[in-house]
């Protein structure tokens, strides 16, 4: 019986990572399908904006004007999201070559202060990868003499810092001065690989010696266990899903940070991850493809990690992805990139604005019903309805179909209920302020969580006022018109915020459990006992 | 013979539950409430008796007085009579509560006893019969709790024999000592009966209740034992007051003359109420000790006796009602069969609250049946002006209670086992742990033992029978559709006129006027030269095609997703307006929606397990949907490339496809076969329509014009007007933009529905409910009229399983879910109630009405005229004796009648109102005018010389 074995044998046995995966992004559905419907979307949005951008249209000119930013924004957003859905491409298994001596490996595990017992099966796994000669490298920031040990149980090497700058992406390059195996791995520490992985990646670098990376989708096996989780893994499915296949179609697929490999000739030429940015790990795939270097992605789970569980751990990494994206902009503007894949950039860069837009029609109904401004002339709604309703179903009908039904309203209430998160982000971005890199945390707590959904609570409050006061002031159509946008905005922010406000007794016990061990094992561990 | 079996196969698993439910103990359960419900009926066939005979004996003062006191001796016992149901629980505890309630009961009767005198004067009734009323103070209560006691100590012959004896001694002796002693004598028989009941109650006295019962009623202690039974008491008053309240308000709200209408309506409904009085009571030990089956019983028997009274009373010639309460009273009979059905459906609801009260509910039930009380005399007193809206309200209350009631059970929400300590060894229910779907039971708060509060056993929770669920949901969606209130209109006549002639005849008239295939008319035909061709009997095939719709969406739900889905689809089908709305017209459109659902469900289940006898059944009810309407041809349309897509994907998947191919292409050729006779039928009613000019253009039928809304193309909110008309019905042009305003919502379920429901089937429904109606709204823009909910009727049924589907499977949760099911009831209900009640409904025309008006005027000699020529067949239904012709044949001379009617209708298109305008101008230069009245979108106008 091998190590790994037994200890996966050893881990409890409710732990959702060591269980097959629920998704399968070699899933495209019908490529054919998705074009289809892009050309009948295509004359549909003309329709739309044909009639909404003629003179005659523009009710309050402010109005009018923001709301046709916002339409506009979403537009290329959808625009961008149907031209990536059209191109992609599942890349066919590249067998490693046979025999002669198996490449090495470097796999960075690196770790911040998380329970053992969330790592134990990540190392234990990534110890028994095949098809390459592994060396598994924990690499702790969180001085944690529980981390030690566990490298030494399992025959891993321990890595830690004297001084711990530049975050994950500093503990990266540190380990990367440490060690010379010419491909690198990287796993987030709750992410336990599958055996294959090294065999279902490592052949896409023996067909194109440019190519840098390749990523594979960050499966989040606790999808099922709570509304967050759920909610968060269909973002993440339609990005892993159908986007990040087309991004590789168009040859622009971004390194997620994790369930990645490189070459580390690539990381060598692009001088290690960036330490500076959030997102260290799109600002490297920027460098990269500015250098010339290809990228990959196998839609295969080869790796089953943990979604953020409860609000504050979701709103700290969209807080991180958010500014981290929005940052990079700049450099994706700057480097010298093919157009399409600097628009492929863009398009993932500028989706972190989508919270203004999101603002902007939470503002609409409010504004109407209090002060009776409208951005659309009034006398046109029942036209507005009829060019509007076809541009906006068949958006969401492609979405639904190209994302295989994974994307759910969840999904799309908690990213709404987020909205606050881009405009904080564009507003500190444009002020040039720096952030912290965050870990997300990897269990949830055992509480109410109002403090990050406050601005959504807010927002919540205003329109459910809004609502009242439009219905108190008659049931006109033109009044129930209004309160309708208004209570479907209640309605979204309310699902969105939900789980925030009443959290889930599994989660909480979790939680519970998780915070208990966490606060024995950060004890620092004396710098004598580090092992490289 | 196939498609015979397949039907048979479908009815076979009902039948053999309800053997299920008969075999075993449930028999045993069946014959008890049998029994009892025999004796019941036995005893009010008695005082019938009793009342009809004294009648004849006393002199009408005399007997006024009986009467009174008869009133009064209810009056009393109604409200005691709840103590049974806390007694019937906890018979220990009816033992101990007998002295207070005998001391009580003492001090009552002395009381009234001693104000004799002076109440006589005020209430106009004699001291004698005051005081013989004084003694029936401590009786009731105490008959109550003594009978309430058996019911608890399953003694049902006891019960039987306390039931029978009262009427037996009111014959035996009430009758000689009235006839002796006049209205004395007779109250003195009907107390006299009211003791011996109770002694016959009380001659069981110590034997207590059987092994079994004992075990499974004895409550822990004597706190929760008293609320336990405390609350079933409350929960059975508040039954009884919102049983009688209606009668009550009416007779201080309405009108001396409608009051007395309503009053007769109370009797009739009181039949059916009584009848199923004892019913709760049986079932409440049974169900205390979780009985398999019991609920079961108590439904089936409920069912059967409410059924039964209203299929009596709608049976029964309306000009009966008039024979037995007076002329007067004959117009009631319209409104008997509405307000017999709600009060089955009390009947019904009071089981399903015993249920609840045995398994500890009932404290949540209290306040819910109370509230809906409190709504129910809020409703009567601010809205009730005539007997008619008294009897609706009612019925929406009873609806309301049915559908609260039952709704927990319908979706059996919780079915988890209980963890062993849950079942304490006393057994009686626990309040808090049952699936209570009106919300999770109070802490027993600090300090008080949890195992004080009354336990149940939740393995042996009787549970209704699928089959049962629906027969319950059929007999209120027979009731719904029964209560109609507006009479027969312009289509319905031509139909019926059409039905009248010989059979040839009405078909070359169809094939040369009209524009729908014949399947309809010909059983219109048939019914119409059997059973004549009153508004009932006109309206009956599609009464029973819309009742029948309730089963198939039970069926195509739970093949689809699941029972629960299939439960909440039949329940929005018995409510949902529109489904109502054409199950009360004689036209063809609900058999079209039946239709629709059957090959949708035969379609289903070839899809889902393949076999011929599906295939069969497919291609019956697609061809009888082809015979019925000809745009069901979208539906089949769509439905063949379902079969199209299943035969590619089995061919795409490796699998054999052959077997599937050929039956489909079978079944396709027996459907073309069924078809082609309809066809040059078709083909020669397009040539007549063309040659007329119209071309399909516009429907022969008047009024065409109005449900299309007279557009000259559909638009977008055509497109959500025929929406709402699907999902909400019908309603006055106000609501329409009201609700068309709320489209934003419909953005909301669009987003609701990403990620959920992906299998193809879900898709495939979605396309039967859609393209048709897509399909039509692109003709529409061709041919404007084409483009009317009328025409995709089909799609409403599978538009109700996918709310019911919504609803059941996208919420997480028992309480959301049982929330946004009791939302989408609630909503239809309520809207079935406004396209029912609401005078501005633009659909509703009240041609009996406006005649009726007429009629009372008419001398021999006047003219009736009416504009647009049309209404000739409406006005021959209700007026076939009036001298009549239309507005178009001219205006008589002075010298040709005595007075002339001018009836205008459709007066909302301007051709009409020009032609009617018109025409007014001429006869006012003939004729003096007399006035005008309306009628619900109908004017008349009078002229004399």
């Amino acid at each position: 019986m091998s190590a790994a074995t037994r200890v996966i044998g050893d881990e409890p046995a409710g732990d959702v990572r060591l269980e097959a995966p629920a998704w399968d992004g070699r899933n495209t559905g019908s490529v054919r399908a998705i074009r289809l419907m892009m050309v009948i979307a295509l004359p549909l949005t003309l329709l739309y904006f044909a009639w909404l951008l003629q003179p005659g249209r523009v009710g309050n000119p402010l109005l009018y004007g923001v709301l046709v930013a916002a339409e506009l924004f979403n537009l290329v957003q959808a625009a961008g999201f149907w031209w990536t859905t059209a191109r992609q491409a599942v890349r066919p298994h590249v067998a490693l070559p046979e025999g002669g001596t198996p490449p090495r490996v470097d796999v960075f595990v690196p770790v911040y202060g998380e329970p053992v017992e969330v790592v134990e099966p990540t190392i234990t796994a990534a110890q028994g990868m095949q098809g390459a000669r592994v060396t598994v490298f924990l690499l702790d920031d969180g001085d944690d003499p529980a981390m030690l040990a566990l490298a030494e149980r399992h025959g891993a090497r321990y890595v830690r810092r004297a001084r711990h700058e530049g975050a994950k992406a500093g503990n990266i390059n540190h380990a990367l001065g440490l060690t010379s195996a010419p491909y690198v791995v990287v796993f987030d520490c709750d992410h336990v690989p599958d055996a294959r992985f090294l065999e279902a990646t490592l052949g896409h670098f023996g067909e194109d010696e440019r190519l840098a990376f390749v990523q594979t989708p960050q499966y989040y096996a606790n999808a099922t266990q709570g509304r967050i989780q759920a909610a968060s893994w269909a973002q993440q499915a339609l990005f892993f899903g159908a986007i990040a296949r087309g991004k590789d179609g168009h040859g622009a697929m971004f390194c997620a940070g994790t369930n990645v490999v490189f070459r580390r000739a690539a990381l060598d030429a692009a001088g290690g991850f960036p330490e500076g940015p959030l997102t260290e790990d799109f600002e490297l795939s920027v460098a990269l493809h500015a250098g010339g270097w290809h990228s990959a992605y196998v839609p295969e789970v080869l790796a089953r990690g943990l979604g953020p569980e409860d609000m504050a751990s979701y709103v700290s990494q969209q807080q991180r992805w958010a500014r981290g994206c929005l940052s990079a902009s700049r450099a994706t503007l700057r480097a010298r990139l093919p157009l399409r894949v600097r628009a492929q950039y863009l398009l993932s860069s500028m989706y972190f604005l989508t919270g203004w837009t999101v603002l902007v029609y939470m503002a609409m109904p409010i504004i109407r019903i209090t002060t009776g401004a409208q951005p659309l002339n009034g006398s046109t709604a029942d036209q507005f309805l009829l060019h509007f309703a076809p541009y906006f179903g068949w958006a969401l009908l492609t979405v639904s179909i190209a994302g295989a039904g994974s994307y759910t309203f969840g999904a799309f209430a908690l990213q709404s209920a987020s909205f606050w998160i881009h405009i904080q982000a564009t507003i500190l971005t444009l002020l040039g302020r720096r952030g912290t890199f965050v870990v997300t945390p990897k269990r949830g707590r055992a509480e109410r969580q109002l403090r990050p959904v406050w601005p959504a609570l807010a927002m919540l409050a205003l329109l459910v006022a809004a609502a009242l006061w439009g219905l108190h002031r008659g049931v006109s159509p033109g009044n129930l018109n209004n309160v309708a946008f208004a209570v479907l905005h209640i309605v979204v922010l309310l699902s969105g915020v939900w789980a925030a406000l009443v959290p889930p007794r599994a989660a909480a016990a979790a939680g519970a459990a998780g915070e208990a061990g966490l606060g024995d094992r950060r004890r620092p561990v004396p710098p004598e006992r580090l092992v490289a | 013979m196939v498609v015979l079996n397949a039907a048979i196969g479908q009815i076979a698993r009902p039948v053999a539950a309800l053997r299920a439910v008969a075999a075993g103990p449930s028999r045993g359960m069946l014959r008890e409430q049998g029994l009892v419900a025999g004796a019941q009926l036995a005893a009010g066939v008695g005082n019938l008796a009793f009342a009809l005979v004294a009648a004849r004996l006393l002199a009408p003062g005399p007997f006024a007085e009986l009467v009174a006191f008869l009133a009064l001796y209810l009056l009393i016992h109604v409200p005691a009579s709840s103590l049974s149901a806390g007694s019937a629980l906890s018979p220990t505890l009816a033992a101990r509560t007998r002295r207070r309630a005998l001391v009580w009961g003492l001090g009552g009767g002395a009381l009234l006893a001693g104000a004799a005198l002076p109440l006589a004067n005020v209430a106009g009734v004699s001291v004698g019969l005051l005081l013989v009323l004084a003694t029936v103070v401590p009786l009731a209560p105490w008959l109550a709790l003594e009978r309430g006691r058996l019911y608890g100590a399953e003694r049902h012959g006891r019960v039987a024999a306390s039931l029978a004896i009262e009427p037996l001694l009111r014959l035996a002796l009430g009758l000689p000592l009235a006839a002796a002693l006049g209205a004395v004598g007779g109250a003195v028989g009907v107390v006299l009966g009211g003791w011996a009941a109770l002694a016959v109650a009380r001659s069981v006295r110590s034997s207590g209740p059987p092994a079994g019962a004992a075990a499974r009623s004895v409550p822990a202690t004597g706190t929760a034992q008293r609320t336990y039974a405390g609350l079933a008491t409350a929960a059975f008053l508040v039954l009884a007051i919102l049983q009688n309240q209606d009668v009550v308000l009416a007779n201080s709200l309405l009108e001396p003359g409608e009051a007395g209408r309503f009053a007769v309506l109370s009797t009739l409904g009181g039949l059916a109420a009584f009848a199923t009085t004892t019913v709760p009571l049986v079932l409440l030990p049974r169900a205390a000790g979780g009985e398999r089956g019991a609920l079961a019983a108590a439904l089936a028997i409920a069912v059967a006796l409410g059924g039964g009274a209203v299929a009596a009373v709608a049976l029964v010639p309306s000009g009966l009602v008039g024979l037995a309460f007076g002329d007067r009273y004959a117009a009631v009979g319209a409104l008997a069969v509405p307000y017999v059905g709600a009060m089955a459906l009390f009947g019904v609801a009071r089981v399903l609250v015993a249920h609840r009260c045995a398994q500890g509910g009932g404290r949540r039930l209290v306040a819910v049946v109370g509230t809906i009380a409190v709504g129910q005399a809020l409703a009567l007193v601010l809205t009730a002006d005539d007997a008619g809206s008294v009897a609706t309200i009612t019925l929406c209350t009873m609806l309301a209670l049915a559908g609260t009631t039952a709704l927990p059970e319908l979706l059996r929400l919780r079915t988890r086992s209980p963890a062993p300590h849950d079942v304490p060894a006393s057994g009686v229910p626990q309040a808090g742990s049952t699936g209570d779907a009106l919300g999770p039971h109070p802490d027993p708060g600090p300090g008080r033992d949890p195992a004080e509060r009354p336990r149940i056993d939740h393995r042996a929770i009787a549970r209704i029978p699928d089959w049962v669920a629906v027969a319950v949901l059929l007999v209120i969606a027979a009731v719904v559709r029964l209560a109609c209130t507006r009479g027969i209109w312009l289509d319905e006549a031509t139909s019926i006129s059409q039905a009248q002639m010989p059979v040839g005849h009405m078909l070359e008239v169809l094939r040369s006027t009209d524009v729908h295939p014949p399947l309809y008319f010909l059983i219109l035909w048939c019914i119409a030269h059997a059973a004549g061709t009153s508004a009932i009997a006109m309206r009956a095939p599609s009464l029973v095609a819309g009742t029948a719709l309730v089963p198939v969406l039970y069926l195509l739900g739970r093949e689809l997703y699941d029972r629960r889905a299939g439960m909440l689809a039949a329940a929005l089908g018995s409510v949902a307006p529109f489904v109502v709305w054409y199950s009360q017209e004689a036209r063809m459109y609900a058999l079209f929606m039946l239709f629709a659902a059957l090959a949708t469900y035969a379609q289903v289940l070839i899809l889902r397990r393949g076999g011929k006898r599906y295939w069969l059944l497919y291609a019956a009810a697609a061809a009888a949907l082809l015979w019925t309407q000809y745009f069901g041809v979208l539906f089949v349309g769509v439905q063949q490339v379902g079969f199209l897509a299943a035969a590619y994907g089995l061919r795409r998947s490796g699998r054999p496809a052959r077997r599937f191919v050929l039956a489909w292409l079978g079944t396709a050729a027996l459907i073309v076969v069924a078809v082609a006779p309809i066809v040059p039928f078709a083909l020669d009613q397009f040539q007549a329509n063309q040659s007329a000019g119209k071309g399909f253009n516009a429907p022969t039928n008047a009024g065409g014009g109005v449900s299309a809304g007279a557009q000259p193309a559909p638009g977008i909110y055509a497109l959500l007007t025929n929406f709402v008309w699907g999902v909400g019905g019908y309603h006055s042009d106000a609501t329409m933009a009201e609700l068309a305003a709320l489209w934003p919502l419909g953005m909301l379920a669009g987003l609701l529905a990403l990620g959920r429901d992906r299998q193809p089937l879900s898709r495939l429904i979605l396309a039967c409910a859609v393209l048709p109606a897509l399909a039509l709204f692109a003709i529409g823009f061709a041919k404007p009229f084409l483009f009317e909910i009328r025409y995709f009727a089909g799609a409403v049924p599978l538009l109700l399983v996918l709310l019911a589907r919504g609803a059941t499977g996208w919420v997480r949760g028992t309480a959301a879910t049982i929330g946004l099911s009791a939302a989408l009831l609630g909503t239809l209900s309520v809207a079935d109630a406004d396209q029912q009640l609401n005078r501005s409904n633009p659909r509703t025309y009240d041609f009996p009405g406006a005649l009726s008006q007429i009629k009372r005027r008419w001398h021999p000699g006047d003219v009736l005229l009416y504009q647009p020529d049309d209404l000739g067949d409406v006005i021959t239904y209700y007026a076939p004796d009036l001298r009549m012709g239309p507005l178009s044949a001219g205006v008589p001379q002075r010298r040709d009648a005595g007075r002339v009617f001018l009836l205008g209708s459709f007066l909302t298109d301007k051709g009409n109102v020009r032609a009617t305008r018109a025409g007014l101008a001429r006869l006012r230069r003939t004729w003096r005018p007399l006035g005008s009245v309306r009628a619900q979108q109908i004017r008349v106008w009078e002229f004399g010389k």
